[in-house]
């Protein structure tokens, strides 16, 4: 297997309480080699973090994955049983959060929130800088002045402090929070890292200061990531390839120069257009005209017809397919 | 931490006060005093009546009276009972024992029994146990405490499993010690049992409430994401975050000990401070009055203190100040 | 108003019926002088602590008959021990003749919406020991106990949204002096301020004086915890962005009041006051179970059960003494299900 993660035609439905069930992800289509990063970009409420969570198989109680698979390193996550989950989580795969400061659990000191990510046994993952030649191969129980120097190790992989292992998630300003989240979701050296939108809650040298530290880390690692945001430009310099998500599906994949060069469907154009750095002094702010659709009654045919310029008559029957252009997959029926 | 305790002691000095100075206008506002109704007494002389009026300084003005009251509580004089001629002190010490003993009883078990059900209930959200609980629960906030209490012993009264009323049987003065204290048990159990069936159905609320308040926050899929089994994120995570609003509650409920289990106290005959101030509102038993509210405020006080206190160790955002 | 109520059937079901059983019991009360068969104090003395008399509709031996209650055949007057006489039948008359009394104290009139014909008796809840019948004692008392929790919520509602409001829209030291008087208030045992608010008055006053001084001593305890809600939604709302927003428009102060603010907290003003009706309901019942409220021989839910307090005898001997309970407990239990309906429908994140 050369893929870190591949997802197949995954559909995810949301059923809320005493109401219709709707369809979230519409036939995801992504695949992430070993060492790449890509990023995952879209407006909020187009699935962006429903694909991230289905990955590791947290949705809420309410969402359910309909069909498709879901491979991490060639094992697909819907086959596996609540025990084997468990393992996979963290072991195969970590996850960050958006907004670190509530995603720590308020009442336990950073330590040892790291510490309780560690799994016990088959620590045979020689490659990882973090475990030294004298932990390669070890089986069973890791005992608890080791699992704390572990914990130190990665903690000062991360940048931060000693005493760090000490203090308590308020104790902590945002940055340090993110890179607690760091160090827990990489404690076990896991192949896959998924970031959803890790940097915005954080200011911008903050925001930095992380993706300097995802970038280090993911050669120091060998790290393969799904790094989501809705910001076009800062997936295009940290990713090496950019899926363009709208509607719950994926509309353009390809390498991030190419697609940030040379978008092909319209929404990505419209993406790229809008962003400020790209305005002469006194220019209107440029905005995508119309909105997000709503799930409860998507536009038949091409979900981002109603906003498109380009629009064809067949555009408002019928839902395109992928086309392959150059480097570039697309669904738009401007190219075919 | 022990200048915060002292300061927070200090900030509720003029609350006791004002609220002693409250209660003593109340109840100088009744007509006539406990003397008046010693009047009707053909054998009592009006002398007499006189003499014992200025005895307890009954014949001043409220406010020089309250002072005089004031100034023996900083002794630790609570003064003596009009009608039982005994020092007040020694009255209610012989009534709150039975009430603590009463109130702790069911404080214990109510948690014991309501905090599992709510966690229970908070992790079975939706499923059919969950509503049963629940409904339960509503039912259990509706019944007042005293029909419990009356239900229970027109039901004990029929089946004769258990003695109503007192804290002694009639054996009690041959008893060795272990068979009092077991015969003191069951009395406790039939008021004991009434009051715990009538606290539990609040706090399984509260506790399934902030149990489902936890678990729904974003930390609880950092839990799940990091790899952690469904018992170590419910029972570490969700439980110890759901557990600190109920730890002030704990305070409060240790606040509300007195006024809690007085009905209920009165309907099961159990001798505790329930009938004791019933009594001595009615008969304007003025010191035995203030001294049951000044009790019921310092307990109010140092249930606020114990919460306070309690929380600022489990929770480490919150700091005493 | 028809919008709610579908709003309510469709978010909790539960709620909407309690709403229902709440319009019965209030018609209940209202009509009282009406449907109940027997005057509150007509005491038949040779009936003391008769058991209910079960309405049949069947007579054994025989097939169907109108609904019919037999005679009661009294066994031992001393020990009030009684027995039912399936060969006495009296049939239960609807819209019959009795002795004449005014309805609402206004409309004279000599029909009752049922009875038995003398020498029957008819007490569906049995007999106290006066020999008064329950089951009409019931439903005057119903009239003490369900309008007392309406007039003390709405008096200390006024209350508290006067200090409340005064408090939070002014603060600093009107703030303070108005909550330490609240913390004051909050501070004493519930039920013993009660006891001794009641006893500051003396002990025999009128029915109707003795109702207004429950009412009001009911309310002088609520009003502070009202207020102190209020003061801090006042305090709250003031910083609100949308206030903020609409006042910077340059909108007037009237306006922001009755059209920003006021919608906002009525919610859960709603649902506050609704929730904290059996607070005053049970208040009542407590001080007239001691003996301190309502006085015989006009009856409240409260007063009909303070014969079995502490008399193990009269408890065991006739358990329908505590049907005026089992009434209590079903209107706090509509009072509660009902407000949480409400609750749950006026809470926008649930539309």
């Amino acid at each position: 297997m050369d893929k870190a993660l591949e997802i197949k035609r995954l559909e995810v439905s949301f059923i809320p309480a005493g109401k219709k069930r709707v369809k979230i992800l519409r036939g995801v289509n992504l695949a992430i080699g070993k060492q790449e990063s890509l990023a995952l970009v879209g407006e909020s409420g187009s699935g962006k973090t429903i694909t991230a969570r289905s990955v590791m198989r947290i949705l809420p109680r309410s969402m359910y994955l309909e069909s498709g698979e879901v491979l991490i390193d060639g094992t697909d996550v819907r086959k596996l049983t609540e025990n084997d989950l468990m393992d996979m989580r963290g072991r195969l795969a970590g996850m960050i959060f958006q907004e670190p400061s509530s995603y720590l659990n308020p009442v336990f000191t950073a330590g040892s929130q790291i510490e309780e990510a560690i799994k016990d046994s088959e620590f045979n993952l020689g490659s990882s800088p973090l475990r030294g030649e004298d932990m390669v191969g070890v089986k069973a129980r890791i005992s608890r002045t080791e699992r704390k120097k572990l914990v130190l190790k990665m903690l000062s992989e991360v940048g931060l402090k000693e005493n760090v292992y000490y203090q308590y998630p308020h104790q902590l300003s945002g940055g340090m929070q993110q890179r607690v989240m760091i160090a827990m979701a990489l404690i076990n050296s896991p192949e896959l890292l998924i970031a959803d939108e890790p940097t915005t809650a954080l200011d911008v040298t903050t925001a930095y200061g992380i993706i300097e530290l995802l970038k280090k880390m993911m050669t120091r690692y060998g790290l393969s990531i799904l790094f989501i945001t809705h910001d076009i430009s800062l997936a295009a310099n940290f990713a090496q390839k950019i899926a363009v998500m709208y509607a719950g599906k994926i509309v353009e994949t390809g390498p991030a120069r190419d697609v940030f060069s040379n978008p092909l469907h319209p929404y990505t154009e419209r993406l790229i257009s809008c962003l400020p750095e790209r305005y002469k002094t006194g220019e209107r702010i440029k905005v995508i005209e119309g909105h997000v659709p709503d799930f409860n009654a998507l536009p038949k045919g091409c979900a981002f017809h109603p906003r498109c310029p380009y629009k064809k008559e067949i555009c408002l029957y019928k839902e395109p397919g992928e086309i392959t252009k150059g480097t570039t997959t697309v669904m738009c029926f401007k190219y075919g | 931490m022990k200048r915060y305790v002292l300061r927070r002691l200090l900030q509720f000095i003029p609350l006791l006060l004002g609220m002693t100075f409250i209660s003593f206008l109340i109840i100088q506002m009744a007509p006539g005093d406990y003397f008046t109704q010693l009047q009707m007494n053909p054998e009592i002389s009006p002398k007499t009546i006189e003499e014992m009026r200025s005895r307890f300084g009954l014949d001043r003005p409220v406010i020089v009276q309250y002072f005089y009251w004031l100034g023996n509580i900083l002794r630790f004089n609570l003064g003596e009972s009009f009608s039982y001629h005994v020092p007040v002190s020694f009255l209610i010490w012989q009534k709150l024992k039975n009430t603590l003993a009463l109130s702790f009883f069911s404080i214990f078990f109510t948690w014991l029994i309501a905090i599992p059900l709510g966690v229970y209930a908070g992790i079975r959200e939706g499923k059919w146990q969950e509503k049963a609980l629940s409904f339960l629960a509503y039912v259990g906030i509706s019944i007042p405490s005293f029909l419990i209490a009356m239900l229970m012993v027109f039901f004990v009264a029929r089946t004769m499993v258990l003695p109503v009323g007192g804290t002694t049987s009639v054996f009690h003065l041959q008893a060795t010690g272990w068979e009092k204290f077991i015969d003191y048990l069951r009395h406790l159990l039939l008021p004991g049992i009434a009051l715990t069936l009538a606290g539990i159905g609040g706090l399984y609320r509260l506790m399934k409430n902030n149990f489902l308040e936890a678990f729904n926050s974003p930390y609880i899929t950092t839990a799940y994401a990091k790899g952690l089994s469904s018992f170590s994120v419910y029972f570490r995570h969700a439980l110890r975050n759901a557990i600190n609003p109920m730890i002030t509650i704990f305070g409060y409920t240790l606040s509300s000990v007195l006024s809690g289990a007085a009905l209920v106290e009165i309907v099961t005959n159990w001798p505790g401070m329930g009938r004791l101030i019933l009594d001595a509102v009615l008969s304007q038993d003025l010191y035995l009055v203030m001294a049951s509210l000044l009790i019921g405020g310092v307990l109010l006080i140092l249930g606020n203190l114990i919460a306070d206190i309690l929380i600022a160790s489990a929770d480490p955002r919150v700091r005493l100040r | 108003m028809k919008n709610f109520l579908r709003r309510l059937k469709r978010t909790n079901s539960l709620s909407f019926y309690s709403l229902w059983l709440l319009v019965v019991l209030y018609a209940l009360a209202i009509l009282a002088d009406f449907i109940s068969p027997y005057p509150y104090d007509l005491q038949c003395r040779e009936y003391a602590l008769c058991p209910p008399t079960v309405p049949h509709i069947s007579v054994p031996g025989r097939k169907l008959c109108g609904p019919v209650v037999y005679g009661i055949v009294v066994v031992n007057p001393a020990f009030k021990e009684y027995a039912f006489d399936s060969s006495r039948r009296y049939k239960i008359r609807f819209l019959v003749k009795g002795p004449e009394r005014k309805i609402f104290g206004l409309l004279k009139t000599d029909r009752y919406l049922f009875g038995v014909e003398e020498p029957g008796k008819i007490f569906l809840f049995g007999t106290d020991l006066h020999g008064r019948d329950v089951f009409s004692r019931v439903l005057y008392g119903a009239r003490i106990s369900l309008s007392i929790g309406i007039i003390g919520v709405t008096i200390s509602f006024v209350l508290g949204l006067l200090v409340g409001g005064i408090s939070g829209y002014f603060g600093g030291r009107t703030d303070t002096i108005l909550m330490r008087t609240v913390e004051i208030i909050m501070m004493f045992p519930f039920f013993y301020l009660m006891l001794a608010l009641r006893a500051a008055f003396p002990p025999n006053l009128s029915s109707i004086q003795i109702y207004f001084l429950i009412v009001i001593i009911l309310s002088l305890i609520g009003w502070a915890s009202l207020a102190r809600i209020i003061r801090g939604m006042v305090l709250s709302l003031k910083e609100e962005e949308y206030v903020l927003a609409a006042r910077s428009l340059g909108i007037s102060s009237f306006r922001i009041i009755t059209r920003h603010i006021l919608p906002n907290t009525l919610s859960y003003t709603v649902t506050a006051l609704t929730l904290s009706i059996p607070g005053y309901i049970l208040g009542e019942s407590a001080l007239s179970l001691l003996g301190l409220g309502i006085q015989e021989p006009y009856p409240s839910w409260g007063n009909m059960l303070s014969v079995t307090v502490g008399n193990l005898r009269i408890l065991t001997m006739a358990p329908w003494m505590l049907i005026p309970g089992f009434f209590i407990f079903l209107t706090v239990l509509a009072f509660n299900f009902f407000g949480d309906g409400v609750r749950n429908v006026t809470d926008p994140k649930n539309w």
